[in-house]
């Protein structure tokens, strides 16, 4: 099979390298496009059922005037089985996999050695721009056996493997053995609190196992720690909490408490793997902005056009990052709002949105919602 | 009509609702034609700008006609039973006689669904205790306004409380089963569960009108060529249009019977735009988003997971036509999601329908086959048979059940001087 054309893999690297958060968006647009409709092609030429879901979109994407216009597919499409690939099996390194709830299929994208390269640059990029480039003392909010890597990397230890550039050494404070829920260790955390209380430090976990196995357990305990200049960063979502009534300011007040820094030190980020390399931290204004090398696009449900600054819509996350799998441009079941176009106050270019909310799946349908196929085998 | 439509908070609220509108029914017996008098005047009066834009109201006129009711009664009730009187049966006598109080559970998908429940109860003399889901309210509201304006509606607006409350309130669904004496019950298969378990009383009789899917079909010569070809196209795309696809009515899937005349390709075009054209006459105002995603799924899932399949839609949600061949019914997307799958025999796909397959609509030219077709659904659990464009013409039986009779008892009086 052939390889990304000639120059598309210097051009996502020039993406990559560019400044992360300033792109003119008319530029940024223009490089995003030409480079997707590249990537597209590259698609349809190694997958025949992807080449003709794109015969079967309403327009030709190699004429697309932007990347609205191009087609995407559904997240749901990630949970495919075998999982949807743009390499031979042999050339995949690892299968990310989403962190579906019980019951549910998971997504899984197949990365190769180039995807999973621009996996990493991509987090640095972006999380440098949040929290600076320096290496530091990590703390992962999560059990060692999350991040005990197969042939499959779960979402969690993606997440945590992501920041891991980051780090000078790593200490995961949660134990577990798979039967039970995890439990603090509390002398690894009181030894790594002890040896890096003022210094500046990076702490990572799912916003649920944060909530869940380290801050309420804590909290009975009437446990307070003082690291001050902690950044932590956490990701997941927000439903676990929600049906705990828990707010992010909630949240956010209850994990500054614990750690003795400030609020604006607790950094919520939107992110999947099905958008592998991509990270949507908050800004100090609260809003989420997209880096050189990626999109957000925000589609009215009713037309599926993008929409106006202050509405809200389903997310399409757009990268130009993967190789092996098609996930360059993804409709997500997730709602946003879309802030502005251009111009956040905090100085990053391009659109700002806010997360929403999951899309409520469980909608009651009428007569007509069938739920359980029902059908004889064909007469012998 | 302030007292038509109430807000219930208690189970108290709900069971004194419910004794007022029962004894109300019965001190003032009505004739299943002294009702039809009066719906059909309703029916007259639906029309004006507060009505009619409500999705179905122009069948809920046609539905209301005496010319539509009068017959429905007859075959149900008999002759006799028109008019309350007495069925006469060798040395016996036979009167139907309303069961009580009635508790409709209409389906949230359908704006006309709760005053069409509503009307087979009152048909059968009964009085009415209505749960309008709470995306029904307004339009029901402004339907029974017209109907509190009709000369001589007050006997049958006596007699019915239609009732506002969160589906969450256990306590009040339990009031108000416990307060019936028989229930219609319509919807979805989580909404149809639940409504089942509530602590009816042990008398009370339930017609439960669950989940279905319909399906349509045509044969060789009616989608291969023909004048009619357009013409079967259009019927079609009304009947997908008509409530969003989420109808136990509505067809999901298209099974057309392989002809050595017949492209696929090209008869997918003219069903894109006949789906195109009444999409111009009948655009979405709104959608949910859990719907955009599921049609956005089944675009790609279908042509992700068979290097055969082919698809044709717009670059919106508006409609989607999933083109294939085999003879079994997809799992429904709804949402105007229609897939064509090719056959050798239309008898493949209804050898395979159980139960789930309501309505099975037809473009059929040759009348022997049309009716070994109707034979064949019917056997395989089919029950209702009909022409394209007609498939949610609403009428008795529905779901292969009466829609009077079920809420009636009929009474039979033995002469004491009969030998």
């Amino acid at each position: 099979m052939n390889a990304l054309a000639a120059g598309v893999g210097e051009q996502i690297d020039a993406l990559l390298a560019a400044p992360t958060f300033s792109l003119e968006p008319a530029e940024h647009q223009a490089r995003l496009l030409a480079l997707l409709q590249r990537q597209l092609t590259y698609a349809a030429d190694r997958n025949e059922r992807l080449r003709q879901y794109l015969d079967a979109w309403p327009s030709d994407y190699r004429a697309a005037e932007s990347v609205a216009d191009l087609p995407y597919l559904p997240v749901r499409a990630f949970k495919a089985s075998p999982p949807l690939m743009l390499v031979g099996t042999e050339e995949i390194i690892r299968t990310l996999a989403s962190s579906a709830t019980t019951g549910q299929t998971p997504s899984r994208v197949a990365l190769d050695a180039p995807t999973s390269r621009r996996m990493v640059k991509g987090v640095v990029a972006i999380a440098s721009d949040f929290i600076g480039s320096r290496r530091r003392p990590y703390l992962v909010i999560d059990t060692a056996e999350t991040l005990a890597a197969g042939g499959q990397l779960g979402a969690r230890a993606a997440a945590v493997q992501g920041l891991r550039p980051f780090a000078t050494e790593m200490v995961c404070c949660l134990n577990g053995d798979g039967s039970r829920e995890p439990w603090i260790d509390e002398s690894r955390l009181a030894g790594f609190a002890a040896k890096w209380g003022e210094a500046e430090v990076l702490a990572y976990g799912f916003t649920y196992v944060i909530w869940q196995h380290f801050v309420k357990p804590l909290r009975e305990r009437g446990i307070r720690l003082r690291m001050p200049n902690i950044r932590v960063l956490h990701s997941g979502g927000w439903k676990r909490l929600q049906d705990q009534a828990v707010t992010r300011a909630a949240f956010a007040a209850e994990v500054a408490e614990l750690f003795g820094c400030a609020t604006d030190r607790v950094l919520d980020f939107y992110g999947m793997v099905e958008n592998v390399g991509v990270i949507y931290p908050d800004c100090e204004y609260g809003c989420k902005h997209v880096p050189a090398f990626a999109a957000v696009i925000v589609r009215d449900p009713l037309t599926l056009r993008p929409v106006d600054a202050g509405q809200q819509g389903l997310v399409q996350v757009c990268s130009v990052l993967p190789s092996s799998f098609p996930g360059f441009l993804v409709l997500t079941d997730d709602i946003a709002e879309v802030i502005r176009y251009d111009g956040c106050a905090c100085g990053r270019r391009g659109i700002s949105f806010r997360f929403v909310k999951r899309v409520p799946q469980a909608e009651i349908r009428g007569c007509g919602n069938i739920e359980t196929a029902r059908q004889r085998p064909a007469a012998v | 009509m302030s007292d038509l439509l109430q807000r219930f908070d208690s189970p108290r609220e709900i069971t004194a609702a419910a004794q007022r509108v029962r004894e109300r029914a019965h001190d003032l017996a009505l004739t299943p034609s002294q009702v039809i008098d009066t719906l059909e005047r309703w029916g007259q009066s639906l029309r004006g700008p507060t009505v009619d834009g409500i999705p179905g109201v122009a069948f809920l006129r046609l539905w209301l006609r005496r010319g539509t009711l009068e017959p429905m009664v007859v075959r149900e009730l008999g002759v006799e039973g028109l008019n309350g009187a007495w069925h006469e049966e060798r040395n016996a006598r036979l009167r139907a006689y309303p069961l009580g109080l009635i508790g409709h559970w209409p389906a949230g998908n359908i704006e006309i669904q709760p005053l069409l429940s509503l009307s087979c109860a009152l048909l059968g003399g009964n009085a009415c205790l209505v749960r309008v889901p709470a995306g029904l309210v307004a339009h029901t509201r402004a339907l029974l306004e017209k109907l509190s304006e009709v000369a001589g509606a007050h006997a049958l607006l006596e007699r019915i409380c239609i009732a506002s409350f969160e589906h969450e309130r256990a306590d009040l669904q339990r009031a108000m089963a416990a307060a019936v004496d028989g229930a219609m019950i319509w919807g979805g298969p989580e909404a149809v569960t639940e409504i089942r378990a509530l602590p009816f009383p042990p008398w009370a009789r339930l017609a439960v009108f669950g989940p279905r899917l319909s399906v349509a079909a045509m044969d060789g010569p009616s989608w291969s060529g023909g004048p009619q070809r357009e013409s079967w196209c259009r019927r079609l795309a009304r009947d997908v249009w008509q409530f969003d696809q989420q109808a136990c009515s509505s067809p999901q899937a298209l099974f057309l019977e392989r002809s050595a005349q017949g492209d696929l390709a090209e008869f997918a075009a003219m069903l894109a735009a006949a789906f195109e054209e009444e999409n111009r006459f009948h655009p979405r105002e709104r959608i949910h988003p859990a719907l955009t995603s599921a049609i956005c799924l089944a675009r790609a899932s279908w042509l992700l997971d068979d290097s055969t399949h082919r698809a044709l839609f717009p670059a919106s949600p508006d409609w989607t036509l999933l083109l294939g061949a085999g003879s079994t019914v997809p799992m429904p997307t709804q949402g105007r999601t229609l897939s064509v799958l090719l056959v050798e025999d239309l008898l493949e796909p209804i050898a395979r329908f159980d139960g789930m397959v309501q309505t099975l609509g037809l473009a059929v030219g040759d009348d022997a086959k049309e009716a070994a077709l109707a034979q064949a659904a019917g056997r395989n659990g089919v029950d209702r048979i009909v022409k394209l464009g007609h498939m949610h013409v609403f009428g008795s039986p529905w779901d292969g059940t009466d829609l009077v009779r079920p809420m009636v008892r009929l009474v039979r009086h033995v002469r004491a001087n009969a030998d």
